[in-house]
């Protein structure tokens, strides 16, 4: 049974957006000298780009096998900094979580091998016209797992979303900060204010949810 | 009123340097999960299966054996939405997700809480036929008392409230309502014995736990539950080859021991029924049972018939272990960062 095509152009619209918006934040970073997670940015540029491809088969940029290797780097890449952070704090243009970020590579990695060939008729409708191959149905219960990690991961973001407190963690440039009557404590904080943060917000909850829909599609 | 809630909305006031992003409180993380349940809900609405003929014959399929007060408007509301099936899915699909986002978004919280028992109680009737309880086919292990009123319940129990001024906050309390200065925050015990009854008060809420548990208890030992290995061989059409083989499995098992099994359920579903009124310790070990319960409920129900592709929700297994959650006993207040 095939979903509405109008559904997933809306999905695809939603990604294709996200990923021109973060492009353009990856320009004006640095000219405009706001610091921003560039590697999250950069993730969600490819995501984008790559899950709109799935949803609409005449936005299909890349064969499936480069989409892989790119998902395969990007989660090495997460984990990696999910290593590390558990040392020290991460510098200032990567990710303070990369947890959900090592996640979504690792779904992205999921629909592209669990899902048939992109090949042929019923490929032309997207993944709302495919179903599952037999090896995606043995690991479903991982498209349940990953699905309700997004779930939540996007409740938390919305949660923290009127807090501000995601531009007060971003790491920037080390300030030194005097404590009144205190020592000097060093901070965090950017030197400039984090780039547009609710917006960087509203993209993670945006990729959040069409990941969740994408891998219930999958189920 | 305030919300009562940990992490607070810093607009009004600057945010120290060296200052972490504070612990969220036991009421949020549930309100976060409970939203987080809202938009699974709204995704696998989305599912294509929803947009076609199976889901308006699936809400007219809990008609039937309801009194005619109950079962006329399902019929009625089951055609309307087999008319306009595609728009109406997505309008419920969108609902969800806004209840979900609602939630999760302190700004709205209240909104959509509001908005989750209306959506909750429009639904239980219309979409689950009351949970079968009048129909006489409600079965624990079908998903009786239905998920949807449980989103319901939770709702109010999760309300952004509370009954009474010492569970708020520190900062939120006016100075009349602070504790003494010559008792330790760490020796004071919370108002409210667990998050549940921290809107709604305790008698109130532990009503509602004796409401569902031991409903669930009368349910279990009705002769529409005791063929709980035929409930169960029910959801195993469409489910991936090793959950087909547990739910099998079970059911063979089952069947040869349905009336004893309906008796162990019925007797576990009393035990939990009662974990609220003990002291803390053995109620716990009851809040640990009530978990471990739903988990093997959401197994026998298939996992909600999620990776079948044709679930509306996750059913009551997930439900029920939120809402064991919500009565955990509290133990007295930590010293938080900004207390004096």
């Amino acid at each position: 049974m095939d979903g509405p095509v109008w559904l997933t152009g809306i999905f695809a619209a939603l990604m294709l957006t996200v990923a021109v918006y973060c492009a353009g934040r990856l320009a004006v970073t640095r000219r405009w000298r706001r610091p921003t997670e560039l590697d999250t940015d950069a993730g969600h540029v490819l995501m984008g780009a790559a899950m709109a491809g799935m949803l609409v088969a005449r936005l299909r940029v890349l064969p499936a096998a480069t989409w892989e290797a790119v998902f395969a780097v990007g989660a090495a890449w997460f984990a990696w900094q999910l290593l590390k952070s558990r040392r020290r704090a991460p510098a200032t243009w990567r990710c303070l979580h990369p947890a959900p970020h090592l996640l979504e590579c690792g779904a992205m990695l999921y629909m592209f091998l669990v899902l048939p060939p992109l090949t042929g008729p019923a490929a032309a409708s997207g993944i709302a016209g495919m179903g599952a191959s037999a090896t995606g149905s043995r690991y479903s219960f991982l498209a349940l797992v990953m699905g309700l990690f997004m779930v939540g991961y996007v409740a938390r973001t919305a949660d923290r979303l009127p807090s501000g407190r995601i531009a007060d963690r971003l790491p920037g440039a080390r300030t030194a900060n005097r404590l009144p009557g205190g020592p000097v404590a060093q901070s965090n904080l950017p030197a400039r204010p984090y780039l547009a943060p609710r917006c960087a917000a509203l993209c993670k909850i945006a990729m959040g949810l069409t990941m969740t829909y994408m891998l219930v599609l999958t189920l | 009123m305030s919300q009562s809630l940990a992490v607070r909305d810093p607009v009004g006031r600057p945010a120290a340097a060296h200052e972490p992003v504070a612990a969220l409180d036991p009421r949020r993380m549930l309100q976060l999960a409970l939203g987080a349940l809202w938009l699974l809900d709204g995704m696998l609405q989305f599912q294509p299966a929803m947009f076609g003929k199976g889901f308006p014959q699936m809400l007219a399929g809990s008609a039937p054996g309801n009194p005619a007060l109950v079962a006329r408007p399902i019929s009625w509301s089951a055609a309307f939405i087999g008319h306009h099936v595609v728009v109406l899915n997505a309008i419920f699909a969108a609902i969800q997700l806004l209840l979900g986002l609602g939630i999760a978004w302190r700004p709205t919280v209240r909104l959509a809480l509001a908005g989750s028992v209306l959506w909750s109680l429009a639904v239980w009737w219309l979409g689950e036929g009351l949970g079968g309880v009048l129909a006489g086919t409600a079965s624990p292990v079908d998903g009786a008392p239905g998920a949807v009123v449980l989103y319901g319940l939770l709702a109010v129990l999760l309300w952004p409230a509370d009954r009474d001024p010492a569970d708020r906050a520190p900062a939120d309390r006016a100075p009349a309502d602070r504790a003494p200065a010559d008792r330790a925050p760490a020796d004071r015990e919370p108002a409210a014995p667990f998050v549940a009854a921290r809107a709604v008060g305790r008698r109130i809420a532990q009503a509602s736990w004796l409401a569902v548990w031991l409903g669930l208890a009368v349910l279990a030992l009705l002769p529409a539950s005791r063929a709980i290995g035929r409930a169960i061989a029910d959801t195993t059409p469409g489910e991936p080859a090793w959950l087909a083989w547990i739910d099998t499995h079970a059911a063979s098992a089952l069947t040869r021991h349905g009336l004893l099994a309906a008796i162990v359920l019925a007797a576990a579903f009393v035990i939990v029924a009662l974990g609220t009124f003990l002291p803390r310790r053995p109620a716990r070990a009851a809040i640990i049972l009530a978990v471990v319960v739903a988990a093997v409920l959401w197994l026998a129900q298939g996992l909600g018939g999620i990776l079948t592709g044709s679930a509306t929700d996750p059913n009551t297994g997930p439900l029920l272990a939120l809402l064991a959650l919500a009565f955990w006993p509290l133990s007295a207040p930590a010293r938080s960062a900004g207390e004096t």
